[in-house]
Order: structure tokens, then sequence, then C-alpha cells
């Protein structure tokens, strides 16, 4: 009884195998052919004027080898069956010369009427080489069969042994020679040992030639014949085929060893939803009348109606095996009916036992009766006919809610396991459940999309996505449609005859692709295969991009695990690793891959609303993950987005410490977690920091600019320098004097006893600011303060005091003061203070003012003396100016000065002076004032660098060094003096070049203008011509000519056009080396 | 590998930096360009010296003066198969990332030997095998390069540390 064999197919490998058309080809088919052999040989050597024709054969020999897999026709395949062979029977025939006579006893049952026939036949078709046999197996084939059918007499045998002597020795006798070799050999074994050799070669064949005990028969000989009994069919109920198939098998069980045993060999049906043999159970029988009587009784049969016998022919059509696609519970199906849903997606949940129900769920498509109506009985008041498409409702979940609503008598159900009836239909979780026949669902290419799948996963109860990737697979592999092989794809061959093989595809056409084969022992060869059974094939760390229907779809990563056909691979956008199939992968050429949605890429920065910004951390198909400045991760459609924040590269915010920080800076996290990252946007006071540590948001954090600190500058900035060159490294000065060689030279020791001690201060931080004290002892860093108000000694760092005049309580500057103390010879001056009448009262003062241009002991070199001054008021000021005149001649302070002149300190005091002037200008007494003495020579130092050039020369220098400071004249407004801006060249530092490269003109501009108006008179008269120049200058309605300097241009260039002051940056250079020169 | 490799490259000067000492600032402009870099499929380690420099050239525009200098470089090129001890960097349930170098390597789960497995009870998470094999961030390993990732300015790569003598290595 083999009536399930037909439906199912459990073994789809042998499926093709099973079917008989293809089916000749059998291995033991090499045996019998080999079998035969011994007389192809011969005959290849009695037809020696063939040979020319070799050629024609070898041709097509050569082709075939290409052709030696795959599918191909039915003659073909015979030939390649034992193509494998060839050699080896290649070895045994000249063995088998020689014993033919035991190979005639062997086939004495062959028919050779028949073989002579076909050996004439043969002569001509043959024309092989007589070294391949590859045609004379084929051909073997037919006679195989043939002879074993047959009884066979040995003439052939003989003649064909003959011919072996003479064709071979006509134009083979080196092969003579060896088959002679051999027989000696052969001779001198005993004649046991011989019969043991032909045993083993020969001795396998004989059961091939049996029928009974053959274990494999090639299917020819399986055929029906006439004797064979018969197969009849028999109408029966359709679908019931299996059933009474079944039934029948009972009743053989029953009768079995009765003496009414059934007596019919077998029973089988073909039904099946797709067959057009339903309807009929198909029952194999010696006799008509055996049927009759074995179906007796049977139910849903109808043996009497008619019965058909089958022909012979159409036999084994009927055990065809047809691989029909069996539907698993979880496989994806199409609805074709009924025609509300036709093309919806459907799971299938059961299958029932006969195979062709099943059932599905599906999204309902419900109005809930609003067009019920409507439906029944259209305007004309005939009833519509079912399945006029109207408008089809959207798909969606059954709402047991409206359903109540609209139409509750319609409605039954359980709320418990939310399972309902609703007009008939049912419904579980809000899908409808149907049992549909499967004839009416689309089972191949229903290439579900990952949007319909997601429906049915996100209708679950917890409402957690569980798709079962698993039917997905089944579901998807069924359709290859969407599985495109490219030229060039490796691919391996998982199913059929090939199976293993691995090659390069070369060309694809239809649905055959063309390998080459890579790997194995059919390398080399190029072999066509359909593409059902293929997939392709990648190796760990392969480079590969998704394309196809995954949700990872354009995805670009490195393969990491392959498991049959899923890979595994880390993406490179955000070193995940996700897992596809690897029909949904090709080799990628490119890097990147996805990781842009519309205008949005990963990490770029874009404004979500007015305001909140983000950065997008997460690229999906149709969302994008956005981390904002709060630090919280959102999903948004691109559509939700306000506008993408380009990148300002020069975007700027102050870490913690207050440095600058800009974009690709690395910064850590003060507190929290530390993290470490790089600047990838900086927005208002939100950074947005990007770090490999981690994949999670991309390895995106933010936080706010105040708490971070900076690791690593870009390119090793330190602070803000100019994004100009560095200036330094090209700055010859520099190079020359490694000494003053990095950076700035410390500021000249005082000297003697600290001149903080004794000192007044109060104390600016700390837990005791505040408060007033006297310095008792101090060290470098720090003093020793007897507090006034508790009696007590705190030890305080420098930098917490500020220094306050013992009586007036007014901020002083201490190191200034000392310098101060030395001046004496500034006393002179004083004089010129004294000159200013109220000045002379402040001389002392002034000394003070004095001593912030020393500045380089306070901190802010930078400032000149005028500075202070100015915060002091204008009348501090200009006691100031004294004080630095006086300082300029003092000659110690000379001394120093050049010494700071190398730190661009000293430069600054100088400077002080000049400001001064300009602070003068203001009030006429002053201006006079000041200036008069400058020309005097007491000016020198502090106005002119062209003092310095004159004869003042020993003071000069220090001038020279004094003018260095850049910050000076950079930074004060006053400092725009003359002297300022000869200093500045003077000044070896770069900085003074970088901040001002014509300092003189930039700053002065303003100053003079102003000035010189209100003091004209004043000037000219007290000053030298050289100032009178100067002021013409600034007299000159452009000021910025005139600012340069004016009275240094005038004095010491004698150029009187502050033009050309202004313009030329370098000819104050030219005076600071100048200065040098002089020393 | 490493590799003691002829390079050329086009060094640009602003024209602050003409003068005595400029072959030097050239010099030091490669270094500080060059050093460090990765040029696609190899990085370069170190400079060693600068056998060319040639004429400058001001280019019009700008000023900057343009130098081509030929200098010899030692030079990392990772190949597959290569094994190379490294730094994790750091621990994911998926696997671990490291770093050889200026190299950044991916360590799948499924390239670690069978009995290794993710501890996210640790701390830090690590991966381990119970015995000697501690994985987590700091941890010096050895390992074998599957294949690499090459784009401008960075390279990239997995690693297996299935295999013998691959692995944590211990100090």
């Amino acid at each position: 009884m083999a009536s399930n064999m037909n439906y199912g197919g459990d073994s789809e490998s042998e499926d093709d195998n099973f079917n008989p058309a293809p089916a000749e080809a059998s291995d033991d088919e090499n045996d019998n052919s080999s079998v035969v052999q011994p007389k192809s040989e011969p005959e290849q050597h009695s037809s020696p004027g063939r040979h020319h024709d070799d050629d024609d054969d070898e041709e097509e020999d050569g082709a075939r080898p290409g052709q030696s897999a795959g599918k191909r026709p039915v003659a073909y395949q015979d030939d390649d069956g034992d193509g494998d062979e060839e050699d080896e029977e290649e070895h045994d025939e000249d063995a088998e010369n020689d014993d033919d006579e035991e190979e005639e006893e062997e086939e004495e049952d062959e028919d050779d009427d028949d073989v002579q026939g076909h050996r004439r036949k043969r002569r001509k078709e043959r024309r092989a080489n007589p070294f391949l046999d590859i045609e004379a197996t084929v051909d073997d084939e037919d006679e195989v069969e043939d002879e074993e059918k047959e009884d066979d007499e040995i003439e052939g045998f003989i003649t064909h042994a003959d011919e072996i002597g003479e064709s071979g020795q006509l134009h083979d006798d080196r092969r003579h020679r060896e088959l002679d070799r051999r027989r000696e050999m052969e001779a001198s074994m005993d004649a046991e040992k011989q019969a043991e050799i032909l045993r083993e070669r020969y001795g396998k064949r004989a059961p091939a030639r049996g029928y009974g005990d053959s274990v494999i028969v090639p299917k020819r000989l399986l055929l029906p014949s006439v004797e064979d009994p018969s197969i009849w069919a028999v109408r029966c109920k359709e679908g019931k085929e299996r059933e009474v198939v079944f039934n029948l098998m009972r009743r053989v069980e029953e009768r079995m060893g009765t003496s009414n045993e059934v007596p019919i060999i077998s029973v089988f049906e073909r039904g099946g939803p797709e067959s057009t043999m339903k309807g009929y159970i198909y029952v194999e029988a010696m006799r008509m009348n055996d049927v009759l009587m074995a179906l007796d009784g049977v139910l849903n049969v109808y043996p009497r109606t008619k019965i058909i016998l089958i022909e012979i022919k159409e036999m084994p059509e009927l055990l065809r095996v047809t691989k029909t696609p069996t539907l698993e519970p979880g496989a994806w199906v199409r609805l074709r009916r009924p025609f509300k849903h036709a093309g919806d997606l459907a799971q299938v949940l059961d299958v029932t036992e006969n195979g062709l129900e099943a059932r599905v769920k599906f999204i309902p498509r419900l109005d809930y009766g609003t067009r019920d109506d409507m439906s029944s009985l259209t305007a004309d008041g005939k009833r519509k006919r079912p399945g006029v498409p109207g408008p089809r409702p959207p798909q969606r979940l059954f709402s047991e809610v409206e359903a109540r609503k609209k139409n509750p008598r319609a409605l039954q159900g359980n709320p418990l396991n939310n399972s309902w009836t609703y007009n008939g239909d049912e419904f579980e979780n809000g899908f409808q459940v149907k049992d549909i026949k499967i004839q009416q669902l689309e089972v191949k290419d229903v290439n579900p999309t990952l949007e319909e799948v997601t429906k049915f996963a996100s209708g679950s109860e917890d409402g957690t996505e569980n798709l079962d990737l698993k039917a997905l697979a089944a579901t998807l592999k069924d359709s290859n449609m969407n599985i495109t092989y490219e030229p060039g794809d490796v691919i391996e061959v998982y199913e059929g005859e090939q199976r293993g093989v691995i090659g390069k595809a070369t060309n694809v056409q239809g649905d055959i692709v063309t390998l080459q084969v890579t790997e194995g022992i059919l390398k080399g060869q190029t072999i066509e295969v359909p593409n059902k059974g293929l997939r392709k094939r990648f190796k760990l760390g392969d480079h590969v991009k998704v394309i196809g229907g995954s949700r990872f779809r354009d995805e670009v990563g490195m393969v990491v695990k392959i498991v049959e056909d899923r890979v595994t691979l880390l993406t490179d956008q955000t070193n995940t690793e996700i897992t596809v199939f690897s029909k949904d992968l090709r080799e990628a050429d490119d890097i990147g891959g996805q990781g842009a949605l519309g205008q949005y890429a990963l990490l770029d920065l874009v404004q979500l609303d007015a305001t909140t910004v983000g950065c997008i951390v997460k690229v999906d198909r149709e969302t994008l993950g956005v981390l904002d400045q709060n630090g919280d991760v959102k999903q948004v459609l691109p559509s939700q987005i306000a506008n993408k924040l380009p990148k300002r590269k020069t975007a700027v915010a102050a870490d913690r410490n207050g440095a600058e920080i800009r974009l690709d800076d690395v910064v850590r996290e003060y507190g929290g977690q530390q993290r470490q990252g790089k600047i990838i946007h900086i927005h208002r006071s939100f950074i947005f920091l990007h770090t490999h540590t981690t994949n999670e948001n991309a390895g995106v954090f933010v936080t706010r600019a105040s708490q971070v600190n900076t690791i690593a500058a870009k390119g090793g900035r330190i602070t803000n320098a100019s994004t100009g060159p560095d200036l330094a490294s090209m700055n010859p000065a520099l190079k020359r004097n490694p000494a003053a060689g990095g950076g700035n030279i410390a500021p000249p020791k005082s000297f003697g006893p600290d001149r903080s001690i004794n000192q007044t201060v109060t104390v600016k931080r700390g837990m005791y600011k505040g408060l007033l004290g006297i310095v008792k002892d101090a060290t470098d860093s720090h003093c020793r303060v007897e507090l006034h108000t508790k009696n007590k000694i705190i030890t305080v760092p420098k930098e917490h005091l500020a220094f306050r005049d013992k009586i007036t309580g007014r901020p002083i500057d201490i190191n200034s003061r000392g310098g101060r103390g030395g001046f004496s010879g500034s006393g002179g001056r004083g004089g010129f203070g004294g000159s200013g009448g109220d000045f002379g009262g402040r001389t002392p003062m002034g000394a003070g003012g004095g001593e912030r241009t020393p500045a380089w002991g306070s901190k802010n070199t930078a400032r000149t003396p005028a500075w202070s001054r100015g915060g002091d008021g204008g009348s501090s000021r200009t006691p100031a100016w004294g004080a630095d005149g006086s300082r300029t001649s003092n000659p110690y302070e000379g001394s120093r000065t050049s010494y700071g002149g190398a730190t661009s300190y000293g430069g600054a005091t100088s400077y002080g002076g000049a400001t001064s002037y300009g602070g003068g200008s203001r009030t006429p007494a002053w201006s006079s004032g000041a200036k008069t003495p400058a020309p005097e020579g007491f000016g020198h130092g502090s106005k002119t660098p062209a003092y310095g050039g004159d004869s003042w020369g020993s003071k000069t220098p220090a001038y020279g060094v004094s003018a260095p400071t850049p910050g000076a004249s950079g930074n004060d407004s006053w400092g725009y003096t003359p002297g300022a801006s000869g200093s500045a060249y003077d000044a070896p530092t770069p900085g003074a070049h970088l901040g001002a490269p014509t300092p003189g003109a930039a700053l002065n501009a303003p100053t003079p203008g102003a000035y010189s108006a209100p003091t004209p008179g004043a000037l000219s008269a007290p000053t030298p011509g050289a100032w009178q120049g100067g002021w013409g200058a600034d007299t000159a309605p452009t000021p910025a000519a005139g600012a340069p300097t004016p009275a240094a241009s005038g004095g010491y260039y004698s150029a009187p056009t502050p033009g050309a002051y202004g313009g030329a940056a370098e000819t104050p250079g030219a005076s600071g080396p100048r200065y040098a020169d002089d020393d | 590998m490493f590799f003691l490799h002829n390079l050329e490259h086009t060094v640009t000067l602003h024209p602050s930096y003409f003068g005595r000492n400029m072959h030097e600032l050239v010099t030091a402009k490669l270094v500080k360009d060059m050093e460090g870099v990765c040029m696609g499929d190899y990085f370069i380690i170190a400079i060693m010296d600068t056998f060319d420099v040639s004429e400058g050239r001001i280019l019009p525009g700008n000023g900057l003066a343009e130098f081509t200098v030929g200098y010899r470089a030692v030079v990392w090129r990772p190949f597959k198969g290569e094994v190379v001890d490294c730094v994790v960097v750091s621990v994911n349930p998926h696997g671990f990332f490291c770093q050889a170098g200026p190299l950044r390597l991916f360590v799948s789960t499924s390239m670690m030997p069978e009995e290794i497995h993710y501890d996210a009870n640790a701390s830090p998470p690590q991966f381990t095998n119970n015995a000697d094999m501690v994985i987590e961030p700091n941890t010096h390993i050895r390992v074998k390069l599957i294949n690499m990732r090459t784009e401008v300015g960075e390279m990239w790569a997995i690693g297996t540390i299935n295999g013998d003598f691959l692995g944590c290595l211990q100090a």
C-alpha cells in the first residue's frame, strides 16, 4: 500500500530522482556499461581509418564537461554518470582485453544478434579516441539494457578479440607491448590468485544482472509492462480520497489471513488542492474484479460508476511526485478570497489534516455595518452581486466596542480570551480568523513586506514584537522572486545534486545561474544551476551591504558570523550587530552606506523646536533618533525636524576653566561620568561630544560647556592663539637668542628684602576676604599677614592680597614703589611734574604710578601705567607720568628696563610714560609740562624712541627694551602714544606684532586727533621741532595717519608725515634694531 | 607589519615663514602634518628623515609656498591574518573593542572561544571563561585580524581571539 507516498514529498532531495524521465542515470549503470566495454575497445582499434575524425568528437567531448553538472538533457546525463568512471574503466580495459574468455562466459546470456547490429552501427558512429571511452559508455547504456534482457551468443566477442590483434598492431604497439607484459605477469600467477582477482574485479557485477536481488536497478527496468498489475482509477468523493485509502488499508489489515483477503496490490490517491487528479483513487490489482471486490461497501467511493484503466505508459506519471508547497503554521500567505481581502497578508494558524483547508488569521476589513444596507440592496432595488468591488474598508483590527455600538445583535463572544463572533466571522485578538481552502491562498511568492508583518507582530497580546523570524524566513525563501544573483556574486549550492559546490556567478539568465566553480574538485569548471538551491556565500570579515527587503536595508558592515544563510554583521555606522539573510546581502565596495535620511545624516545637529536642538544619533529607514540637548533620545520623523543647523566651524565655547574650546577638541566631563569625547557640535552652552568608547547613541552625548575640561585642543592649541601661523617659530630674533627662547623672560628679580613686608594689605579671597592687615613676613609666594581685626597672623598667597596705602587705603603696587624708592633721580623730574603745579603735589603718587609701569611686577604687564592712572582719575595720571619720566632717567631703571626689554615688560613701563603724555595733552598745562620735560631729555625715555636714538644712547637701551611690551601697545588705549608704537617695533616679542601689526597706526589713530585738537598751542610751544612735526600730523585731518605716534615719529624719524609713520609699521621696527645696535 | 617606506608629501608654508630656516620649518611642518596619520591602508608611525625638499613654489593667490618633500617613514600596515597585541577599550554584550596603536578593532562574541561568555554583572562588565581569561577595559589582548576596512583617515578592523595563543596576555 503505497497510498501515501505521493503526498507530502517528505524527501525533497529525492524528488527529482524519483521522477522517471530523467531517472535512467543510476550509479549502477556504470558497472553495467563497463561490462560491455571490452567490445567497444577493440572497435576503436579496428577503425584506424577514421581517426581523422577524432577532432570532431573531441570537440563534442570537450563541450561536455562544461555541462556535466546541473540540469541538462537526459542523454547527457547518462553520459555524465559514466564520465566519472571513465578513468577507472580505462585502467581496466587492458586487463580485460586478454580476459575475453572470462568475459564471454559472463556475458553468455547476452543477445548477440542484437549486439551485432549495434556493433555495425557503432562502427560508424564511433570514432572515439582509443584512450577515451566517453561515447562508448553512452551507447552502452542502451545496450546493457537490451543485452540484459535477451540471451546472447558469443561470436561477437570472438571476432572482436581478433580485431584487437590486428588493429592494435597497426597503430598502437606501445599499448600492445604493455598488454603483453601484463599478460606475462598474470600468467606467472597461479590460477587461484587469478580467479581471486577476477572475482574481485567482476564479481560485483553479477547481481546487477538479476532482477530480484539487486539493490538498485535502473529505473527504466522498473517500468511496468503488460505482465504487471494494472491500475484502475475509481471515482470517489472529492476531498475524501485520503479517507478512502485509509479505510481500504484498514480493511486489508482486517482481512489479512482470512479467506477473503483483499485482492488488490496497492491503492493510492492524488488529491490535494492543486491536483487535477482529485476525486479519484487509484487501485492496483491484477483484475478489475478484484478492484470491485475490494471497494465493495467502502464509503465515499463509487466503483459502480465508470472505472478507468490506466494505460501502461501513463502509470509512471501517476506516481510522479510534484512537490506541493507545504503550509506550516506560522507561514505567511496571501488571500485570494474573500474578495474583500484579496491580496491581504494572512498568517497560517493551522492546516487541516487533509491538507485542503488552512486556518488563517488576517486583519479584518470591517465597516461595522455602515455599508451593510447599501451592500444588500442597490439603488434600483436589485440585490447587489456579491463580490462587486465597492470601496474596500481599510484594514483595521477588530474593535469590540465599535461592533457593539453598530450592530450589537450580531456580536457574541468571550471578552476573556478576546475572541468574538461578529456577523458570522470569528475574531481573535482583533484578527479575523477563518478556514480557507488552500486553493484560495497564494502560497508562493508572498513576499510579505516588513510593514505588513509588523502589523501582525505588534498585535500580540503583550504588545511586544515577537516576530517569528523563522516562519518569515521560510516564506521568504519560498519566493525566489526577489533573490537576484549578479555576476560576481559568490554562490553556494546548498540543495540538489550539486550541493556543496561553491563558485562565482558569471552569468544569470532567468533562473539559471552559471557558476564558475572556485573550490573543490570541480574547480575551474563552469556549471549551470537553477537558482532555487542557491545562496550567496560570504566569508567572515567580508564587507557587505544589506540590499533587499530587510529593515536593515542599506546598512553596511563586516561579517562576523555566518550560520547557514543567516549572516551577522557589524555595522559600520553604529557598531552594532545585525542579522540578515545572506540573500539580502551584497559584497560592498563602498563605505558608509546608510547614515542619511533625506537631508539629515548621522551626527547632524538639528533644530527640533524653538528651544530644542538635537544631534542625530540613529538613522532608520523612516525615522531618526535624536539626542536632544537635555540628553533625551527621541524618535522623530524627518518632517518633525524644523531644520538642520549647519556646522559652525568657528563656534567657540569656554570650558570650565575658561579655556576656549572649539569643534574637534577633546574634552572630559568634570564630575558625573567623566566621559571623554570629541566635540562635534557647540550650541550655545551645550556641547555635543562623540566618543568611541560606547555605542550608546552612536557614541554621542551632550553636556554643558561649562562642565568640561579640555584634554587636548585640536592641533595642540593651548590657549586662544590666533589661527594664523605660529610666528614664534619664524622669528629669527627669537631663534638667535635661545635664552629668550620659548617665551618671555621672567621679570627681573627685585633686590633686597621683600617689598611686601610691612605693607598694609587687604585679603582679596578666601575666608579672610576683606580683612585688613600688615604683612609681617613674606616668601616668594606667600605672606604672613597680621590682621588688624584679630590678633592673628595668617599665611596668604600673595596673589590673594591687595596692597593698600597705609594712610589713604588706596590700592598701590608695592613693587613699583620699591623701584621708585630708587628714583631719587626722578625727583629731578618731579620737577617736571612740579611744572605742572598740581602735579607736583602728586608726584609721590606719580611714583606710585611708576611702580606700575614696571608693571611686570604686577600681574598685568599689559597695562601701561597710563591705564592704572586711568583708574585713579585724570589727576592721578599725570603724576604717573612724571613718575615714568623719572624712571627712565634713572640709570637703574634704565638698566632694568633693558632687562625687561628682552621681556616685554620693561617696555611697557616706558610707554606708560608716553601714554601719560597723551593724557597730559588734555590739560594744556599738563601736556605742556609733560612734554617739555620730554624734550629736555627726560622725556626721552618715556616718549620717544627718537630720544633713544640720540645721544641718550645709554638710556635708549632701556627704552628700546621697554618698548617691546606689546601688551602695552595693544591694550592700552592710552598707549597709543608714539612711544608705545616705537617700542612695539623694538620689541622682539612676536605677540606685539601679531596683536597690532601696525600698532601705532591703529591705536594711535584716535588719540592724536582728539588730543591734538585741544592743545595744539601748548604742544607746539613746548615741543621741539620734531614734536611739532608730529603735532602737525595730528592736526591733520586724517587721524589715522596722525595716529601713529606723532610725537615719536616726529621726534625720531623726523618724518613729518604721520601717514608715513602709520603706514610703515616697519619704520618703528627699524628703529628697534637701531637701538639694539646702539648697544 | 611595519615597513620603511619612501613617501612624498606636499607641504605648504605660510609666507611669514619664509626665511633662512625655511627648510627646517618645512620639515617640522611635514612631521607635524604627517606623523600618526592614516593613509588609507597604512599608518605613518614616524618620519625618519626627509631626503628631498624641492624648491618652493609660490601658489598664486594666497602667497603660500609649496614644497614637495620626499621622506622616509616607518609605516604600519595591518594585514588580514596578522596577529597584533592590543588594549581593550570597551566591552559590550556583542563583543569588545580594542585598540592596537592607531587601529581600532572589534572582536565579536562569535569570534571568541566557546567557553568565553559575557558577564554583565561583573564590574566593569567583562568577558570571561571563569578561569584565567578576563577581558575588560584595559586588558592586554592578542588578536588576529580577520578583515579591515579602510577609509580616508580611519581604519577599522575586526579580529578574532579564537586560536592558539590568542587572547589575554598575562602580564
